[in-house]
């Protein structure tokens, strides 16, 4: 028995038509998009264009400023090293995951930029404060996750953006853990969206997205064949291509343009409330129980992830024992050193993350099984000391 | 009736500028360059109507290209 509660990670189950939509690309899709003019090459390039498209749409942004990326961690390093290629001061969120703070990290070390790290707060308005009071005039880019992959709280990400819109300052946005369930378009103010296109978004492994409105030039990390202006030795200069050297995972691409499809035909609001509904419910039955840390305040809003822990108990130790009984749910760091420093938690969390597939009664008696563990934990304690 | 040729720096444009011209009534058809040009190949949307009118629609909505030939049928 698998009941997955691990859905921050990668989701699963996947719907219905997006395993179709695999399986039609790998059995129609059989061209190289971009890349020559027979049929078979047209029809794919037709179909890739179609998933720009619904991509494009679905966040407010243009099919040619949509650009497939292998994650969110290849979108955002794409990001935060194309547009900081100059040099320049770089602000990033203390709740950021290591796919973005690692490499802003990597470029302050090289000193090739100068890099802060805002403090988060749960009340918002002192965390917009904390990124205010960091800008200074060469502040080039702020990157900020929306939504926390170990909280799940959600950043203020339109306030951040509109200050960033004031003073010129390139907005980085991770969109891994809000995108799909929060309606994040572009028009929030946000320069370069990049994201997952595995996880909220419900396509395949191994997809991301890096999404921009054009106004911030991102110098390529990569180059290579790209289809366009082949006889020059120069990378293209104009979108998609720049970003997109070598040949795209193409039945990725139809499986976000799937998930998209999923998640409109039930509705984002729909998907939320549902998700959001499980985590109340799982929080409220484990907070009857004082052993029980939970990582969510009352000033703050959340994305449906719950972090906790149980008191004396390693977060492995506790992920560990409820996996024996099949439920899957990641305990540690989750990537995110700088939000473990945030939150104090050194040995990390549990986390919680349910999906639009994921039950309340599968939530209920997890945490009914999370409170045995509690129990049964202390009880061994108490006959250690004996 | 009149025809141009219009190159597009790669075939995600090329896409962009034939879903903008049939959805105003401009028939076109994306074809593959049969002579590689000075960037090397690519695509070109055949236009069979107005091209200055196609020609503005497509730099209204910022779609690169350069019209590699003018002609009638």
């Amino acid at each position: 028995m698998i009941i997955n509660f691990d859905n921050a990670a990668t989701t699963y189950p996947k719907p219905e038509n997006v395993k179709k939509a695999a399986l039609n690309a790998m059995e129609k899709f059989g061209g190289n998009a971009g890349r020559g003019g027979h049929a078979l090459a047209m029809r794919t390039s037709e179909a890739v264009y179609s998933a720009r498209e619904t991509i494009a749409d679905f966040f407010d942004a243009q099919p040619e400023n949509v650009v497939f990326a292998l994650n969110c961690t290849h979108a955002l390093n794409m990001a935060i090293q194309g547009v900081m290629s100059g040099g320049g001061h770089l602000i990033i969120s203390g709740m950021e995951h290591n796919s973005a703070s690692r490499p802003a990290a990597e470029l302050a070390r090289n000193k090739k930029i100068t890099l802060s790290i805002a403090q988060v707060y749960p009340d918002d308005r002192r965390t917009v404060e904390s990124f205010r009071s960091l800008i200074h005039d060469d502040t080039k880019a702020i990157v900020c996750t929306l939504a926390s992959n170990v909280t799940g709280q959600i950043l203020p990400y339109r306030e951040i953006a509109e200050i960033c819109h004031k003073r010129n300052i390139c907005f980085i946005a991770d969109g891994a853990q809000a995108c799909g369930i929060l309606d994040v378009k572009l028009s929030d103010g946000i320069n370069i969206l990049c994201t997952a296109g595995h996880k909220g978004l419900y396509g395949i492994t191994g997809t991301g997205l890096l999404i921009t409105d054009g106004k911030y030039k991102i110098k390529p990390v990569m180059q290579g064949g790209t289809g366009s202006a082949s006889s020059s030795l120069n990378q293209p200069d104009f979108l998609p291509d720049s970003l997109e050297s070598g040949t795209l995972n193409i039945t990725g691409a139809m499986t976000i343009k799937a998930g998209i499809e999923f998640i409109n035909k039930i509705g984002m609001e729909k998907i939320f409330a549902h998700e959001d509904r499980i985590c109340r419910s799982f929080i409220s039955s484990l907070r009857k129980n004082k052993d029980i840390i939970i990582y969510r305040n009352p000033e703050s809003s959340y994305v449906p992830i719950v972090s906790f822990n149980i008191k004396g108990v390693m977060p492995e130790k506790t992920a560990s024992l409820l996996a024996q009984n099949g439920y899957c749910l990641r305990a540690g760091y989750h990537c995110s050193a700088l939000a473990h420093t945030q939150l104090g938690t050194e040995n990390g969390t549990v986390r919680f993350a349910p999906s639009v597939f994921s039950s309340e009664n599968d939530a209920l008696k997890l945490a009914e099984l999370v409170k045995n563990v509690t129990v049964s934990e202390k009880y061994k304690k108490t006959i250690e000391i004996i | 009736m009149k025809t141009c040729i219009a190159a597009m720096p790669s075939y995600t444009y090329v896409l962009k500028g034939e879903k903008l011209l049939k959805a105003r009534g401009y028939p076109c058809e994306i074809k593959r360059n049969e002579t590689t040009s000075k960037d090397g190949c690519g695509y070109s949307l055949h236009i069979y109507s107005d091209c200055h009118k196609a020609a503005e629609i497509l730099e209204k909505y910022s779609v690169p290209y350069t019209i590699r030939k003018y002609g009638g049928v």
